[in-house]
């Protein structure tokens, strides 16, 4: 029952016999493919990671533009502001000086309206005095008070106004 | 049914051989093959069924020699599964009628365990020299008369074992069979069901021992 023979000889290389085939058929590409898959979640994680920071840094460029084009905005505004503060200044400016030409222009011909007018009146109170002067001539020729009181009518005559009325 | 102990044999190139031992190996062997082809066909990069089970045997046999022998024990890892799968079908090949097991022949368990045995010395002396040699004869040179006790009981040891459990289940099932009547079929049924636990736990116990052996000659010193 327990003789040994040629059987132990056989049966030594019947099991070697299997394992090579059980490694070449069964075990060879199960730890192939532990191996794939783990070289392939690697991978994936490996570009995750790598697609992760490619994100981050398109983030922070986009966010360095971003305030770049604000800040040049806000630069760009401040500029309009700026040139339309300038421009309403000028403006004011010019308006200013219009109306104070127009102003000094009204003034002159007011003066010289007045001016002609109270030559135009002295020219009448001259003729007027003189016709009041001849009538008074001729009734009193010689009296000194009379060229007195003459003279002294045409002194007021000067003066802004002319008897009690404003000029 | 076969007479017990008598085996019948065949004389080929001036050897004999038990002619029921060989032929109940191969079927053994188609059997492993076709089971771990099976299983192990169309394997896809995103694991289903089958494949999932597989896998995990592989994964926790590599963690199993990771954490006894070390990352250079890898390649030990299809003999030591061929060892289980191949054991295991043995045994309980031996409980279908009209088969026999091919561990209930002390040729088959002796021959792998004088396997393993070589094995663990060829592989500790390759990958340890001079190392492996002193460490028989440590802590002190007398210990090399029980440390070659020792080496000589491991063979002995696994494959009585294996070979005396699955002998005497084979045994015992025949015996109840011819006992009972055939109308009382619950022993046989109980020491059936009993033989399939006995038969899986010896390819356990077979296995794990030759991978004690193995990592004792294989796993580096400082893994310790």
């Amino acid at each position: 029952m327990i003789e040994l023979n040629g059987t132990f000889i056989a049966q030594i290389i019947n099991f070697l016999i299997l394992v090579v085939l059980l490694r070449a058929f069964a075990y060879k590409p199960v730890v192939n493919m532990l191996k794939a898959r783990q070289d392939k979640i690697q991978e994936s994680l490996d570009k995750a990671d790598a697609d992760a920071a490619e994100a981050d840094k398109l983030l922070a460029q986009y966010k360095a533009k971003l305030a770049a084009a604000t800040a040049k905005a806000e630069e760009i505004q401040k500029n309009a502001e700026k040139r339309a503060a300038e421009f309403r200044e000028a403006e004011e400016q010019k308006v200013k000086a219009d109306i104070e030409q127009m102003k000094k222009s009204a003034q002159a011909d007011i003066e010289r309206d007045r001016a002609k007018a109270v030559e135009k009146l002295r020219t009448e109170m001259v003729a007027l005095s003189m016709a009041a002067a001849g009538k008074i001539i001729a009734k009193n020729m010689d009296s000194a008070d009379n060229e007195a009181l003459i003279a002294e009518f045409v002194d007021k005559l000067d003066k802004d106004k002319i008897g009690d009325l404003p000029c | 049914m076969h007479e017990i102990g008598v085996r019948e044999v065949v004389q080929f190139a001036g050897f004999t051989f038990n002619w029921e031992t060989l032929v109940m190996t191969w079927i053994t062997m188609a059997i492993v093959l076709l089971i771990a082809v099976l299983a192990t066909r169309n394997l896809q990069m995103v694991p289903q069924g089958w494949q999932n089970v597989v896998e995990a045997i592989v994964v926790w046999l590599h963690e199993q020699i990771d954490a006894t022998m070390g990352k250079n024990g890898r390649f030990l890892a299809p003999f030591v599964v061929s060892l289980f799968m191949f054991l295991l079908v043995s045994n309980w090949l031996g409980l279908i009628p009209k088969m026999a097991s091919p561990t209930n022949d002390l040729n088959t368990t002796l021959g792998l365990a004088l396997l393993v045995i070589v094995m663990v010395h060829g592989l500790g002396l390759y990958m340890k020299g001079g190392h492996y040699i002193a460490h028989f004869f440590q802590p002190t040179p007398v210990f090399v008369i029980i440390n070659a006790i020792e080496e000589v009981a491991k063979p002995i040891t696994l494959a009585f074992r294996l070979f005396g459990n699955i002998l005497a289940g084979e045994i015992l099932i025949i015996i109840l069979l011819q006992l009972m009547p055939i109308w009382m079929p619950i022993p046989s049924v109980i020491w059936l069901a009993f033989s399939i636990f006995i038969g899986g736990v010896q390819a356990f116990i077979f296995t794990m021992l030759s991978m004690a052996y193995l990592a004792n000659a294989v796993k580096s010193e400082e893994e310790g």
